[in-house]
Parts: structure tokens; sequence; C-alpha cells
């Protein structure tokens, strides 16, 4: 192949890059759930402005690059990531905050002193590890439970105890309702809430609690939902 | 140390066992953390994988380390 025909395509590769960072470049810019899927575009993607994020920590992902999940298919895309916004972490840390001191408190008032000293030690050393499972289990009860959107189904992973977790699925399309519940002065203050989602489908109502900005996430499902009946009308189901 | 004649040992040594028994039950409990954690990676990944099978790994050996401690001092 001539050179002339390999820089010109060089030339249009740094037209799209630019054409791509100035798209960043615009936080106002409001792109659509159908905007996204149609664009095909590849990572990295470039919604920060719209929720997107890195950080694994993160409550609320629009159009996560490192999630995967194992029921999802290969074409099929994540729309959005949530878990539980949080400040709902506060009281289960606040309750271990008070379990580290109690020890330190405690110390004024001889509760342990018919015990020799090593099971005293001992009897702390227990306090401490069991601290730290309210704590574990609990951070891993909030990192673990998940809500999915892709754009096709809908997942909500309960991870309810170590020895019980349930993942409930259910398609876009069947999506019968969807009603956002904020409630309270803090959920409020902070922008989070309950969304329900009512299906036609064998799980009748998938609940996805204490989510960051809800009524976002019931405008990508209603968007979402727009967007399959489209497929349905073109053929275009897959 | 008050000794117990039936049995021919002493109060704390029972206490001791009751303790380790207690640590014990919580190794298991820490050892279901790890399977747990491993499970639910295997499920969905998020891109915190090493941290939380570090913190899991540090709780079981923390655990393991009270266990040889109640063993060494009591």
């Amino acid at each position: 192949m001539p050179d002339i025909f390999v820089a010109r395509k060089d030339k249009e590769k740094k037209g799209q890059k630019k054409a791509r960072i100035e798209v960043s470049a615009k936080p106002s810019k409001e792109l659509s759930v159908k905007d996204i899927l149609d664009s095909k575009d590849k990572p990295p993607y470039i919604y920060h402005s719209q929720g997107q994020s890195y950080n694994p920590l993160s409550s609320f992902c629009y159009f996560p690059e490192n999630v995967k999940f194992v029921a999802k298919d290969s074409d099929e895309r994540i729309v959005l990531f949530l878990r539980k916004h949080p400040i709902t972490n506060l009281k289960w840390i606040l309750i271990v905050a008070l379990f580290l001191f109690a020890p330190t408190v405690l110390k004024a008032f001889p509760i342990l002193d018919f015990l020799p000293d090593r099971f005293q030690f001992i009897a702390v050393a227990m306090w401490y590890m069991l601290t730290l499972a309210v704590a574990l289990e609990s951070f891993l009860d909030w990192f673990f439970s998940v809500c999915l959107i892709t754009d096709e189904r809908i997942f909500d992973v309960d991870f309810i105890n170590l020895v019980y977790r349930e993942i409930n699925e259910a398609d876009i399309d069947q999506i019968q309702d969807v009603t956002v519940r904020m409630s309270g002065v803090i959920r409020t203050i902070f922008n989070y809430g309950d969304v329900f989602i009512q299906t036609a489908g064998e799980v009748p109502r998938i609940e996805f609690t204490d989510v960051p900005n809800p009524d976002k996430v019931a405008k990508i499902l209603r968007e979402l939902g727009v967007e399959e009946e489209q497929e349905k009308l073109e053929g275009r189901v897959r | 140390m008050e000794a117990i004649p039936i049995v021919g040992t002493s109060l704390w040594f029972i206490a001791k066992v009751f303790v380790l028994v207690a640590i014990a039950i919580y190794f298991v409990f820490a050892v279901v953390i790890i399977k747990q954690v491993n499970l639910m990676i295997n499920t969905i990944s998020i891109g915190f994988e090493i941290p939380i099978k570090m913190i899991a790994w540090a709780h079981l050996l923390f655990a393991i380390g009270i266990f040889v401690l109640a063993i060494i001092i009591l």
C-alpha cells in the first residue's frame, strides 16, 4: 500500500482522538443511554460528567469499564453499576468505633479483675477479634451487595450474610413499573433512596435499596425500556 | 489454682479449653470469609480483588495468631 494512504488513515485516527477529548472536556453535555450504546465507543469511555468512575468503592458508576459479571453475555454492556450509598456504612462504622474504645473505657471499671492477667489479655484480644468480625462482615455486605443494569437485563446481587447470597435477574423488556422512594432527611440530603422494579418475570419485584441518584436510575431504566421496545420493532432483538 | 478432684485438673485449664474452642470457632468463621470472598470475586469482579483477598487472609492470620497466643500464654 502506498505511504500516502497510510498517512491519511493516521490523520483520520488523530482527528477521531481529538474529537473524543473534546467531548470529555464538555462536562455539561448529557448523552442519553441510547446515544452511548449506539456510538459503539471503545474504552476508555468518556462519561465522567454523568457519573462514570474508576473507583472500585464507588456507589454509582455509569458505563463502568472494570466490572465483570459471571452471568453477563459477551456482547452485553453494563450501563449502570450500583451499590448502597456510602453514608449507609456510618451505622456500623460508629458501632465498630465504640467497640474499639470499649476496652480502654472499661479499664476504669474492675469488671475483669477476677481473672488472672493472662486471661484478661486474651479476653481483650477476643473482643478486638469480634470487633474485626463485625467490621469485616459489614464491609463485605456493603461491597458485594450490588445492582447491575445492562442493556439487556437487570441484576440484584444480595450478600445477606456469610452463608447466604441471592442473585435476582430480570430482562429489561419484562419491566412493568419503576417506583422511586426517597423518604427522610438523611436520604434527601445525600440524595439516595430505593428503586422498586415491578417485573413480569419469575421474580415479581426487584429492589435496589439505598442507591444514590434514584431518579437518575429510574430515568436510565426508562430509556433502556424504550430502546428495547425500539429494538423489538426494528427486529434487532438479541 | 483450684483443683477439681474428680477430673484431676484445674479450673483455669477448663477455662483455657473453652477459650481455645471459642477461638477455633472463630477460625472456622475466618475460613468461611475467605471462601465466600473467593466465591463473590468469581461471581463479580470490580477491580478491588487483591486488597479484599489480602484483608480476608490477614483476618485469618490474626485468628491463627490469637489461637497460638492463647495456647502459649494461658
